[in-house]
């Protein structure tokens, strides 16, 4: 987009990928400077750049200028294309550090995505593909992004170091977003759940699910762990295990939590039963957390409600991440939106922590590239 | 009627400007909320003279608590997000010089850190609590569809009410 509009300017590679979204849907260049410009190995790793690659690909005319070393990069959007791609993602991050980009992105292209995305489905790091299939698109689907096409397939589970996994994503297109009022999780009536295993036996899965159950069995009777245990090339390069767990309230909430081994050949073996028990820990703890939302998908729900129609739109959460808080200065920063910030203390009710209700008007995004049939 | 009215909403947005001078806002509020009670008692009798301005009756009160909620509910967490952030300081100010030609580079410094940390959206948690007490448990059991519901939604109190 030739626009004539001030690039926006940051230092430090933290929070690229949000950096690079927002400038995409604004059409506000930006410039990023001092990218590990005191590292030892100074500039842009490969993962990052593999994401700038993954953005060139579905868009069309993006201008990027990185300077010799990589520590300075300059992205100047082009309109969002779409169609019928593939990607091979960095081993070095998990598929998710790319779909979470996506996410944002998809609903706004001219022709719908359909993706093909190569690398570790599951690792420590970042939310796997299992996690946002679960959490993610349902929260997709509260904005009106729904249809036939809207899915997430995991065809290959890959697993650091090695990867090796496959994951299929196609999108609909949406001209405009509904407004949301999830003010009202509702409450939890059933936990699902994913025990996963590649390259190691196919008990392991088995020895997770029972040692979750037996904390969870305390809370809520319907519980259900699916194992997954994919052989031959479906199963990657890499050995692996772990769990995500998925709870999910009479309003549609859902609310996630996960946990994986360590990657072959880093650090000390861990017992599945300990994963089981930790993972299901870390559940409880997002649960006490609580909100309509979950904590790795609250940028993605404020960001469609400030794409959303010029409508109220309102979210109740739990407490923002540190990466929420600088999404919200940047959504502030490219699309001049603040939200209205209202704690609601947790006072006497058995309902976990505290709670916050963000509420915003949409700034009316449309999207006119989409082709009219 | 209109004078009685107007005098003591003067003297109330008065006072919220000069509260906002004052570092103490809670206590001034608060005097702010006594004066406002002083002024519906004396408005008392007007309003029994003329019924049609009823709905006048306390604005000014009503104003001045949706200000207090507000002042309590919220300010540090936009203060946090929108809040002037501290830009991080050119690395030249903070060098030590050596032999007044080379210049100590100082790499860990707390904002450069952030600044180049890893780009994840998980939210960590840091103080995780000891799901095996009991107390700790029953902090979320209202939660659960086995927890208990409001009033409004228990079905059970639905039911014995609708045979009522």
């Amino acid at each position: 987009m030739a626009t004539q509009t001030h690039s926006l300017s940051y230092a430090g590679c933290n929070f690229l990928r949000q950096r690079l979204v927002l400038s995409t849907l604004s059409g506000r260049p930006v410039k990023i400077r001092k990218i590990r410009a005191r590292d030892d190995n100074p500039g842009l790793r490969d993962f990052e750049a593999s994401f700038i690659r993954l953005l060139d690909k579905i868009t069309n005319g993006s201008r990027i200028e990185i300077n010799q070393t990589g520590t300075t990069l300059y992205y100047q959007p082009g309109l969002l294309y779409g169609g019928s791609l593939e990607h091979d993602c960095s081993v070095l991050r998990g598929i998710g550090y790319y779909l979470e980009g996506l996410l944002c992105l998809a609903p706004f292209m001219k022709h719908p995505l359909k993706i093909v995305l190569r690398g570790v489905t599951n690792d420590q790091v970042d939310p796997s593909v299992d996690v946002l299939k679960a959490t993610a698109l349902p929260l997709l689907k509260q904005f009106g992004i729904d249809g036939e096409s809207f899915e997430l397939k995991i065809v290959r589970r890959g697993m650091p170091p090695g990867g090796g996994g496959e994951v299929i994503f196609s999108c609909p297109v949406k001209k405009a977003l509904k407004p949301i009022q999830l003010t009202d999780p509702g409450k939890i009536k059933r936990i699902r759940g994913m025990a996963y295993s590649v390259r190691v036996s196919p008990q392991m899965a088995n020895r997770i699910v029972d040692s979750a159950r037996g904390i969870l069995n305390k809370f809520i009777p319907d519980i259900y762990i699916y194992t997954d245990h994919m052989k031959g090339v479906n199963s990657g390069k890499s050995p692996g295990f772990g769990l995500s767990l998925v709870a999910e309230t009479t309003n549609g909430t859902f609310l996630g939590a996960e946990l994986a081994s360590n990657p072959q050949g880093q650090g000390a073996a861990v017992l599945p039963e300990d994963l089981g028990k930790n993972c299901a820990r870390l559940l409880l703890e997002e649960i006490y957390r609580g909100g309509c939302v979950d904590s790795t998908n609250q940028s993605l729900a404020l960001l469609l409600m400030t794409l959303g129609q010029q409508d109220v739109s309102k979210v109740l959460l739990g407490p923002l991440s540190p990466y929420t808080i600088e999404f919200l200065r940047h959504l502030k920063s490219f699309f001049q939106i603040m939200f209205k910030i209202e704690t609601k203390p947790c006072g006497e009710e058995l309902k976990g922590g505290d709670k916050v209700l963000m509420t915003c008007v949409g700034i009316g995004f449309s999207n006119l590239s989409k082709t009219l049939k | 009627i209109r004078e009685k009215l107007a005098k003591p909403l003067q003297v109330g947005s008065g006072q919220k400007l000069e509260s906002e001078n004052i570092i103490d806002e809670t206590s001034d509020i608060e005097d702010l909320l006594k004066e406002d009670d002083d002024y519906k008692e004396e408005s008392n009798y007007s309003i029994e003279t003329s019924g049609a301005l009823k709905w006048k009756e306390d604005l000014s009160r009503k104003a001045a608590e949706a200000f207090l909620r507000q002042q309590q509910a919220t300010p540090n967490l936009r203060k946090l997000i929108y809040g002037t952030v501290t830009q991080d300081n050119e690395d030249e100010d903070t060098r030590e010089e050596l032999g007044g030609l080379f210049r100590v580079s100082q790499p860990d410094r707390g904002c450069k850190h952030k600044a180049d940390s890893l780009d994840c959206s998980k939210f960590l948690v840091e103080a995780p609590h000891d799901w095996d007490l009991e107390e700790v448990m029953n902090s979320i059991k209202d939660c659960f569809v086995t927890g208990k519901w409001e009033e409004d939604k228990d079905a059970a109190k639905i039911l014995a009410d609708d045979e009522e």
